[in-house]
């Protein structure tokens, strides 16, 4: 809201200077976005002039206008509000009875309780300079005195009116109705609107001439061959004018404001006020009858304001008399109450809310309105007792936190992507049916909600791939959507380039499928579940290199087994999806994995019964071996059949080497495993630990036809 | 004896020798005994694992030579741990990088968030959590904007084309989620419809608007929010808190002010600005040339918010604040492009110290 200083003082005495009193309208909520000094206004009235830019909050229309501010400056230094002289009488009178110019019918009263037409018979023409001058200096363009004199009031009293030419008014008449299906109007800027059934109009016999509270058509608009015009001044329902103006996508000065909220009460006075002013310019030839409908009476309302709720709620007591003259500054009229069933030690009163605040339903709203004009900074600063143990901190953040420690730890850095995707980047690793959309997406790339974190997180790995970055390692945690599963938590994984970082002092080896099996595992660890790995055949990974992560819950206590659980899968990622995020080389293997962590964490182990172990008091005894297998076995099948035999003293198996090719017969593999056997209770015998031996190899050649090396 | 033995004993022999070691001259004799070409100890025990039989050779063989590339590489450490205990001066370069295990760094705004956890977990705040998408009536309706309320323009909201079913549907009645929340306000009003006050909380999380990208808006934020609820909840307290907070994140010097404002949910409300972190509130173009940044929104809680949750609002009073954390994290980073927290660039992510 663009206020002129010098319009402004027409209305209050401001004691101080302009920095002043920006920051008093600052303390008040009254935002001044910036100070101008005005360039169309002539040299001679510049002195002392300024347009000051004010931010009105939604909850304040009644200060979008000149008056509005005027009477909170009144309220900052205790000095009158001087507002514009001039009667009302002419417009309260029923005017109806003895007038046949013009009939007036509000069809709509749920949309419209408020609607005065007055005749004006006119001369058209150019405004005065001054009025121009104010107009242009808040960025008003002047039209003719009717219309200016409208906007000038729109501006000072903050209600907009409406000019109509009464000899285009078909039948001489105007309902105010709901548009008809169909029916269009052309508005004042030009254009051709299609109207909604719902839209409230100000029809004449024939058609829309106006869309009630937005803009005026061009059929009645007023020209320069104008004889009479019908000023409309009127109230009209907020939701309404905001849901048309939104349809139609058309705000305006009017909508504007009508959408906030109008003085239910103002349209009389504004009719007056533009009144007067058309006739203080000359442009009044005869004034003419007023019909004023008012089917819906306004009812006043009141808030009983008690001292002691004040206190409760600021935390401090505000004298009576100044909380008194506050309100009453802004236009409140406090009555105290009396009687034997209040408090002693109390002071009541009852609070008649003026029409022009909108805002103020509750015993809240008067506080507020102490509040800021009391001065938030005059409020004491207080700290709060703690009087309870706040609750336990939540499992997911705790979650969160170790999974960002585990994968910090690891050399990958965390990465925030946004939670909408292109629908095509999503369909590569997400059934297409099961996708949640945007229904108003912000663009038509990013539309639906990611299935899942990796097409995020692969776009982050190719940006910096693509910043001359090669060792690239990330990772996210965060939520994952799906018509099927809903919103679950995960966390996503990826990586390309050398495994350790670049070192004078040797070479560095490139990261393969087990750096981030590794971290998979790790991460399983943590949460003290024991992953289970099957190859897994997915179109966003490279076959063969790919693996899904299950495990097997411990059963519940009296069940007899529990199902595997789905956590994730990992692997090299498509060298065609690379591509397809703009990854540029052809050459360089990417990694990814991902684990629902909604499953992770419902599994596992509380970190509660953690007890630790302790350390082994006898000697450990280690046994390497080298067989010669079928290359297809995987090494977990050797391993289950070795724990299976070996028993309880095997503490340990660990792969050591892995051998193909010269020496080793087609087709079969060689590999090392170190034994490590231990006992909690003795030292083991190296004859024990040979028996062992000999059982395990005996078992490995009769299972998988393994020999030994 | 068997041979897997000997290796044993030889390793053992070995290191029981190192450690006596005190002289280069006498770590080259080790040497020699061990790995000398002739008359090494190696080298006899290759000769035995060519005369082994055929099937045992493979493994012997290798364990021959992890033995062998044991002892080379412990004589090539112990050598360097020798020469610098005689000659402690220009034998090792130290100006040469150390070498480091990589590590990562988590997220910028996650340092943030964990930063103002910390802060408010130690003035007794719980923490909540709660979903993104969410349902009208926790994101609008609940706070005091019922549909067709205005408020709601200022929060363009992304709405979701079929609705969502809640992770606890218990919880959660037979609503279904329909947009992406606009704050963390549900939470709150969730956290209230399952607890009694008195109530400290705090709601950390991600929230999306429909605004368009520029410098200072994303489409996607993190906020944190926080609630106090009790029987002796004031706007004093509300001050005192929040100036406590500002100064523990900023520094202890922080001017803060609090000036009214308007939100749905809060009544009295108020905008808290600090003083300029760049410019000593003299006024550059980052604050505007006013001297304040604008930091935090808060408000005593709206009684028709504790209506909705069934609280009695003549007993109880609340307050409430909320920030978005990019914001913050552009100010005290000195971060001047929001699109930097999403952009994952490694350069930006890695300068933040551990």
């Amino acid at each position: 809201m663009k206020i002129l200083l010098s319009w402004l003082r027409e209305f209050v005495t401001i004691p101080v200077d302009l920095n002043e009193l920006v920051t008093a309208l600052n303390m008040r909520g009254f935002e001044v976005g910036s100070v101008d000094i005005p360039t169309q206004i002539p040299d001679h009235l510049r002195a002392d002039e300024a347009i000051l830019d004010i931010e009105v909050t939604m909850n304040r229309p009644d200060c979008l206008s000149i008056i509005g501010i005027a009477r909170e400056i009144a309220t900052i230094y205790d000095t009158p509000l001087k507002l514009p002289q001039q009667t009302t009488q002419g417009v309260t009178e029923d005017a109806q009875a003895k007038n046949d110019a013009l009939s007036v019918v509000i069809e709509a009263t749920d949309l419209c309780p408020h609607y005065i037409a007055g005749l004006v018979d006119v001369d058209v023409s150019e405004s005065p300079e001054w009025m121009i001058n104010r107009l242009q200096a808040i960025g008003i363009r002047p039209i003719n005195n009717v219309v200016d004199s409208s906007n000038y009031v729109l501006m000072e009293m903050g209600h907009p009116t409406h000019a109509f030419d009464l000899e285009q008014l078909a039948g001489q008449a105007l309902k105010i109705r709901r548009a008809k299906k169909g029916e269009r109007i052309q508005t004042l800027d030009g254009v051709d609107r299609q109207l909604k059934k719902e839209m409230l109009v100000i029809a004449d016999a024939n058609q829309p001439q106006a869309i009630a509270g937005i803009m005026g058509g061009t059929t009645s608009e007023v020209s320069d061959n104008t004889r009479t015009v019908v000023i409309e001044s009127a109230y009209f329902q907020p939701t309404s004018v905001r849901h048309t103006s939104k349809q139609l996508g058309l705000s305006t000065e009017a909508s504007y404001r009508f959408e906030r909220g109008a003085d239910v009460c103002g349209p009389a006075l504004a009719l007056a006020r533009v009144h007067t002013l058309l006739e203080k310019i000359g442009a009044v030839r005869k004034r003419g009858p007023i019909i004023n409908q008012y089917p819906v009476p306004f009812e006043k309302s009141s808030i009983r304001l008690r001292h002691s709720r004040l206190r409760r709620l600021l935390g401090q007591t505000i004298e009576k008399e100044l909380l008194v003259r506050l309100l009453e500054n802004l236009g409140f009229k406090l009555v105290p109450l009396v009687g034997p069933e209040l408090p002693d030690d109390d002071n009541w009163w009852n609070v008649e809310v003026p029409s022009h605040r909108i805002d103020v339903h509750r015993e809240a709203d008067i506080i507020e309105e102490i509040a800021r004009h009391y001065g938030y900074d005059r409020l004491p600063t207080t700290f709060p007792p703690l009087t309870q143990p706040p609750d336990p901190i939540g499992p997911w953040l705790e979650q969160a936190r170790l999974i960002r420690r585990i994968l910090t730890t690891s050399g990958f850095s965390e990465a925030i992507t946004f939670t909408f995707i292109d629908r095509s980047a999503a369909v590569a690793f997400h059934q297409e049916r099961e996708l949640v959309e945007l229904a108003n997406p912000l663009s038509e790339q990013l539309t639906v909600l990611r299935p899942s974190l990796l097409p995020g997180i692969i776009d982050s790995l190719v940006y910096n791939r693509r910043r001359e970055r090669h060792d690239i390692r990330l990772f996210e945690l965060g939520n994952c959507f799906s018509l099927v599963d809903g919103e679950s938590p995960r966390v996503a994984m990826i990586c390309t380039g050398a495994s350790n970082a670049d070192h004078w002092s040797g070479p560095t080896r490139s990261l393969d499928l087990f750096d981030i099996k590794g971290v998979v595992e790790r991460l399983c660890n943590a949460f003290g579940v024991k992953p289970e790995f099957d190859v897994l055949s997915n179109q966003t990974l490279v076959p063969g290199r790919a693996a899904s992560v299950r495990t097997k819950p411990t059963p519940p206590e009296g069940s007899d087994g529990s199902k595997q659980i789905e956590l994730g899968n990992f692997g090299q990622l498509s060298p065609t999806v690379a591509e397809a995020h703009g990854f540029p080389s052809k050459i360089d293997e990417v990694y990814v994995a991902e684990i629902d962590l909604r499953a992770l964490t419902q599994i596992s182990l509380s970190r509660d019964s953690f007890r630790v172990k302790p350390p082994p008091r006898y000697p450990s005894m280690v046994r390497d071996l080298s067989i010669l297998l079928d290359e297809s076995l995987p090494a977990s099948s050797v391993r289950e059949s070795i724990r299976s035999v070996a028993g309880q003293t095997l503490a340990e198996i660990k792969e050591f080497d892995r051998y193909r090719g010269e020496g080793i017969p087609k087709g079969l593999v060689s590999l090392s495993l170190r034994l490590t056997f231990q006992s909690s209770e003795r030292t083991l015998t190296d004859t024990e630990v040979q028996q062992t031996m000999t059982a395990v190899v005996s078992a490995l050649e009769k299972t998988y036809n393994a020999s030994v090396r | 004896m068997s041979v897997p033995s000997t290796f044993d004993r030889l390793r053992s022999e070995f290191s029981s020798e190192l450690a006596h070691v005190t002289t280069e001259s006498e770590l080259q004799t080790l040497r020699d005994r061990f790995l000398g070409r002739k008359k090494g100890a190696i080298v006899a025990i290759m000769r035995t694992v060519a005369e082994a039989p055929a099937e045992s050779r493979p493994l012997l063989g290798r364990l021959a030579n992890d033995l062998k590339s044991y002892i080379e590489a412990k004589i090539v450490e112990y050598r360097s741990t020798l020469s610098m205990k005689q000659d402690p001066a220009g034998t090792v370069d130290i100006t040469l990088p150390g070498r480091t295990v990589t590590l990562g760094n988590v997220h910028p705004v996650t340092h943030l968030l964990e930063r103002i956890q910390a802060i408010f977990s130690r003035m007794g705040y719980a923490i909540t959590e709660g979903p993104e998408a969410e349902d009208d009536y926790h994101n609008f309706e609940a706070l005091n904007m019922p549909l067709d309320h205005p408020a709601r323009d200022m929060q363009d909201t992304f709405y979701l084309r079929s609705s969502l079913r809640f992770d606890h549907p218990k919880k959660s009645g037979d609503r279904f989620a329909n947009l992406l929340r606009t704050h963390t306000s549900g939470m709150q009003i969730r956290y209230m419809e399952t607890h009694e006050p008195p109530i400290r909380i705090i709601a950390p999380g991600v929230v999306y608007r429909r605004d368009s990208t520029d410098l200072t808006h994303l489409p996607m934020f993190h906020q944190v929010e926080g609630l106090v609820v009790s029987e002796h909840a004031t706007m004093g307290d509300l001050k005192g808190t929040l100036e406590t907070f500002l100064r523990e994140l900023f520094d202890n010097k922080t001017q803060v002010m609090f000036r009214p404002s308007f939100f749905p949910y809060t009544e009295p409300s108020a905008e808290v600005f600090i003083g300029c972190l760049f410019c000593q509130r003299k006024g550059c173009a980052i604050c505007k040339k006013t001297g304040w940044l604008e930091i935090l929104g808060s408000g005593m809680v709206h009684p028709a918010v504790f209506e909705a949750v069934g609280y009695d609002s003549e007993r109880y009073t609340g307050w409430a604040f909320g920030m978005g954390i990019e914001r913050v994290a552009m100010l005290k980073y000195g971060v001047d492009d929001m699109r930097a927290f999403f952009e994952n660039d490694l350069r930006f992510l890695e300068q933040h110290p551990y």
